[in-house]
């Protein structure tokens, strides 16, 4: 009975394993814990377990182009013949490698994000990251992951958003970015293939804002949990194969509005989720959210809802007029909190609520992630004035929490229970 | 009806406009020659000097006519032949409100031609820098007063000043690139001649011609260069108001994303940043829609004729425009 | 012949084991405890002498611990449980190495243990408030998924797809998420390799608090089973050590130390 012969795990392979873990229990939960499952989510689940638990990687044939945010313009990387690969990360594995890197108190994703690179465990490894200057955190934390050895170029990205200068500074660093890019990849970049690179995302954006359309119905037939995780299989998907899993997707849903299939119940709430981004598989919010009888019909986060929303609008179909295309709607329609005024993120989140007839509002940031604590504070005063329920959450990657989590936003679904039946 | 309304949100309106404006320049420009005749007082540049050709006179050559009278005889008849070609013009404009200029304005549609030559030559618009933006805007009004002041002036002399000499009896006409163009158009060719007779004359027409020059090299490197100085749009936007054809905008479904902005031809920043108007006909605004044809958010911008919407921004719309609707890949 | 005894009285069982002058193992009997402490623990220790032919007489010493250890009067000594398990540690590995860290996971708490050079406690951290991660738990988990215990092992080694871990810290409310993993038709042997992972990752999350130093000594009753020790291994990043009986690492200890304490006597004393 003594020693017994086996190897002990690399560390990569124990990362890979905790990883796994993590992800399973996600796709596991999806599966199985909900009623009505869609079948064509099955292609999504089966992606995230493909990638995360058997390892696969998809892109062994392209340059992977890792970016660091939304705003790095994927019109442009695929234009260039690259696949651009989202880094923000949502494992707490690699969340618990990144602390040893950074501040106590840094955000849990730029953690995650750094710990990922630390490791220098992908199954799609970028060739080269561009980082945006967006947030402070992930601003600093391109300096830790070039010292692992990458290849980081930072792009300089205005902060206040109004202004004309902006316009013109984002223009230029967009400018710079293509011809970056068009070096690293000794290519041009051509009228045809912008335009079409144009036109292919704004094909995957239709299918999106399809996609969002059904979330109005008053029986919702997907849950906010499965649309999240569609939009973040975009992050890092053969693109391709996206658009055909999603185009799939909505002809089912289409049938099931027709035949009145939902996933929720008779009473649940109508929720809108702002704030820090769930990126798989830290869904723990969104899952609490509808694991408490709640629907998420509509978000405000950068994982989903802000990466597709707006659209690229060309006037003039030549390459000066679509560089000034990205670029302006790549600073113009972003709501993301490292502005200086945030005006626009409060009008759309009441938009949102209004379209999507929600009941209220669930407002999530990570501990750690100043923008988004700080905005809270408006968002919730200008949610009051509108008389929009909001519950404003911290937390962070870590697997427990969970209890003390989940009796608050108990506690708040059944308010909004309450007010509707109040309303009746 | 339901399914006309979306046929029309999802129209391509820059074919639409194309042969729209088309039509319209054929009317306004050869109208003549079938007998149409729409009177003088349009609130576009139907040029009296297309003497055969013009389908209907230009309001701002007869308001200098209008305006060129002792004040004596304009307190009397000449001042009601005033007021009624004024309401006239008004009556005129409220149709389309600034849409005569986004549709119907021949100046207007030969700025466009330019464009699209410019377009198809791939050669990058120019912008005017925000600096001058503003100092820009007002040139217009300073032309408009001009226009109003000087024609007075010959047949008046106001505090004490001399009477102006009579050669500058149409003083916009004399430098309006229309004088000369349009008349063009019908192989007439007649108004490209320096005027040696006066002093005042030899001046003004080489202005003219110098400002035909600028016209047609400005409007190939800048969208609409012309628009941006025209004291006919000032001189509507005056009365634009109550006009019966407006652009709307519900600032709560708008992102800001400034689509429109970068579709609009005048550069118009609050068509994307203002969120607190309804009516956003703006004094440089020409009506000519594309705005709400490049903005994604149903309902978000609309065209409303007397309180009806005729055509709106709606995702569906928009995406067939861009060609967004189909995974298609283009070889060119 | 002199022989020395200790013994190690749990909550959940009851184990005796006997060592000759050499500190040499010679037998060992494990009970369960129940209710009447001292009664099992004596009818226990008659029954292993019997089994290995020795007499009361020859019994030169014996060293009680555990929780019960008060209850047992006839102990010339009685030890913490800390204190016999270090001990019993140190001398079960000592040809494999010098133990700096030891795991022991009973039948309803789990521990680690911090040694200095000497073999001195100096840390320990303890986990007593809920079943899981401890043997208990294995039992219910292996109830549920109807196998034995024992052969909770070749599940673990036969998993093939990803370990699907247990959530819950809580023994009851795991129970019903293997029940509902069941349910799903998962395999038992993720089930097995994810219910190992979790009690692993909870428990080198118990070690890290008193620090983790080579060698590493794992025992208790679910140190046999060799799945286990194979997730706490990957977990750790690091070999651990697993002497041949782990269930009776601690009441070993206490003979050990019985083996000791008699040595040490004056030898007037030794006659009583
Ligand atoms: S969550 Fe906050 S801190 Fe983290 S990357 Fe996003 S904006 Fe930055
Ligand atoms: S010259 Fe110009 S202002 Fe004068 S009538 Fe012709 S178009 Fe009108
Ligand atoms: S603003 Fe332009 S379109 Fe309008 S009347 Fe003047 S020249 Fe014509
Ligand atoms: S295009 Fe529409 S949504 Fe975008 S800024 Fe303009 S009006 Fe607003
Ligand atoms: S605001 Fe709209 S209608 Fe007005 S000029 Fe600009 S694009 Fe045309």
């Amino acid at each position: 009975m003594n020693n017994i012969n086996h190897n002990i795990e690399s560390p990569k392979e124990k990362q890979n394993r905790h990883k796994a873990m993590e992800a399973i229990k996600l796709l596991n939960t999806l599966r199985e814990d909900f009623k009505a499952p869609i079948s064509s989510m099955e292609y999504f689940y089966d992606l995230f377990e493909r990638v995360h638990c058997k390892h696969e990687s998809l892109h062994d044939d392209k340059t992977k182009i890792g970016t660091m945010c939304i705003q790095i313009p994927s019109e442009i990387i695929y234009a260039l013949d690259g696949v651009p690969i989202r880094l923000c990360n949502g494992f707490y594995t690699d969340d618990e490698i990144g602390s040893d890197l950074m501040p106590q108190k840094a955000c849990p994703l730029i953690k995650a994000t750094v710990g990922h690179f630390a490791s220098g465990n992908f199954t799609d490894k970028p060739d080269i990251v561009f980082s945006p200057t967006t947030c402070d955190q992930k601003t600093k934390a391109g300096v830790t992951i070039e010292s692992f050895g990458y290849k980081l170029i930072d792009i300089d990205f205005p902060r206040t958003k109004e202004s004309e200068a902006s316009r013109e500074y984002w223009r230029r660093s967009v400018k710079q970015f293509a011809v970056e890019l068009s070096r690293f990849q000794g290519k041009k970049l051509t009228r045809t293939s912008l335009k079409n690179a144009i036109k292919k995302i704004g094909y995957a954006q239709s299918l999106y804002h399809k996609l969002s359309e059904f979330r109005k119905n008053e029986l919702v037939p997907i849950l906010g949990l499965d649309v999240f995780l569609v939009t973040n299989a975009f992050f890092f998907d053969k693109i391709d194969n996206w658009i055909e899993a999603t185009e799939k997707l909505l002809s089912e849903l289409e049938i099931r509005a027709k035949e009145k299939i939902t996933v929720s119940g008779k009473a649940s709430p109508r929720i809108v989720y702002t704030g820090s981004p769930p990126i798989f598989p830290n869904y723990k919010i969104p899952l609490i959210v509808e694991q408490s009888d709640a629907i998420i019909v509509a978000d405000e986060t950068c994982s989903s809802n802000r990466m597709f929303n707006d659209m690229v609008a060309v006037d003039e179909w030549n390459i000066y007029d679509m560089m000034d295309s990205i670029s302006d709607k790549y600073l113009k329609a972003c709501t993301c909190p490292i502005f200086t005024k945030n005006e626009d993120r409060i009008r759309r989140v009441i938009q949102l609520v209004r379209a999507y007839k929600a009941d209220g509002v669930v407002y999530q940031a990570f501990a750690g992630c100043t923008v988004y604590e700080m905005e809270q504070r408006s968002v919730l005063e200008a949610m009051e004035k509108e008389g929009i329920p909001i519950i404003y959450l911290e937390s962070d990657y870590s697997p427990s929490q969970g209890g003390q989590l989940s009796t608050r936003v108990e506690a708040f679904i059944e308010s909004l229970k309450n007010r509707r039946r109040m309303k009746k | 009806m339901l399914n006309l309304k979306r046929k029309i949100n999802n129209m391509n309106l820059v074919r639409f406009r194309f042969w729209f404006q088309i039509v319209a320049f054929l009317i306004i420009v050869y109208g003549g020659y079938v007998g149409l005749d729409l009177g003088d007082k349009l609130p576009t540049f139907a040029c009296v000097y297309n003497s055969e050709g013009t389908g209907g006179k230009c309001y701002v050559g007869m308001l200098q006519h209008d305006l060129k009278h002792p004040l004596e005889t304009f307190m009397g008849f000449a001042g009601y032949a005033f007021l009624i070609s004024l309401a006239m013009f008004i009556a005129w404009f409220w149709v389309l409100n600034k849409g005569w200029c986004g549709f119907v304005c021949p100046l207007g549609t030969m700025q466009d031609w330019l464009t699209a030559l410019r377009e198809k030559l791939k050669i990058r618009f120019s912008e005017y820098s925000w600096a001058n933006r503003s100092k820009i805007k007002s040139i217009k009004y300073i032309l408009l007063i001009l226009l109003l002041i000087i024609p007075v002036m010959i047949s008046n002399s106001i505090g004490g000043l001399p009477k102006l000499p009579n050669g500058l009896s149409m003083p916009f006409c004399d430098i309006c690139p229309g004088r000369m163009l349009i008349p063009a158009f019908t192989g007439n060719f007649n108004q490209f001649y320096i005027d040696f007779s006066s002093k005042t004359d030899l001046v003004m027409t080489i202005l003219g011609m110098m400002i035909v020059g600028l016209f047609l090299v400005g409007s190939f490197i800048k969208k609409r260069f012309f628009c941006y100085f025209c004291p006919m749009a000032a001189l509507q936007y005056i009365f634009s108001k109550p006009a019966l054809l407006k652009l709307y905008k519900d600032g709560a479904k708008c992102t800001k994303c400034g689509d429109c902005y970068r579709a609009c031809d005048m550069d118009i920043l609050e068509i994307a940043d203002d969120v607190t108007s309804k009516n956003l006909v703006t004094e440089d605004c020409i009506l000519c829609l594309k705005c709400i044809a490049a903005c994604p958010e149903d309902g978000c911008l609309e065209a409303n004729f007397i309180g009806i919407t005729i055509f709106e921004s709606s995702k569906e719309g928009f995406i067939l425009r861009m060609a967004m609707d189909m995974q298609k890949e283009s070889h060119e | 012949m002199n022989y020395f005894v200790g013994i190690d009285i749990g909550s959940t069982a009851i184990k005796i084991t006997v060592t000759d002058e050499h500190k040499r193992l010679v037998g060992f009997k494990i009970n369960a405890s129940g209710s009447m402490f001292y009664k099992y623990a004596k009818e226990t220790l008659q029954s292993l002498l019997d089994e290995l032919h020795i007499s009361q007489d020859d019994i030169a010493y014996t060293v009680a611990t555990g929780y019960g250890r008060k209850l047992f009067k006839e102990a010339d000594e009685n030890i913490s449980e800390i204190t016999a398990n270090a001990i019993g540690a140190q001398e079960a590995a000592r040809e494999y190495g010098e133990i700096k860290t030891i795991i022991n996971i009973g039948g309803q708490d789990s521990k680690a243990i911090s040694l200095d050079s000497e073999g001195n406690v100096v840390n320990f951290a303890m986990n007593d408030r809920c079943a899981a991660g401890t043997g208990k738990f294995l039992d219910v988990v292996a109830m549920n998924l109807e196998i034995g215990v024992d052969e909770l092992s070749d599940y673990h080694f036969k998993s093939t797809g990803t370990p699907l871990s247990i959530s819950s810290t809580c023994a009851v409310f795991a129970e019903s998420e293997i029940i509902g993993l069941l349910g799903s038709n998962h395999s038992v042997e993720d089930i097995v390799s994810g219910v190992h992972y979790s009690i692993a990752k909870r428990i080198v999350k118990l070690v890290k608090r008193v620090g983790i130093k080579e060698n590493v000594y794992f025992d208790g009753g679910p140190a046999l089973n060799a799945g286990l020790v194979h997730a706490i291994e990957n977990e750790l990043g690091k070999k651990i050590f697993v002497p041949e009986y782990p269930q009776i690492t601690t009441s070993f200890g206490a003979a050990v130390l019985a083996c000791d304490a008699f040595k040490n006597m004056p030898e007037v004393e030794r006659e009583f």
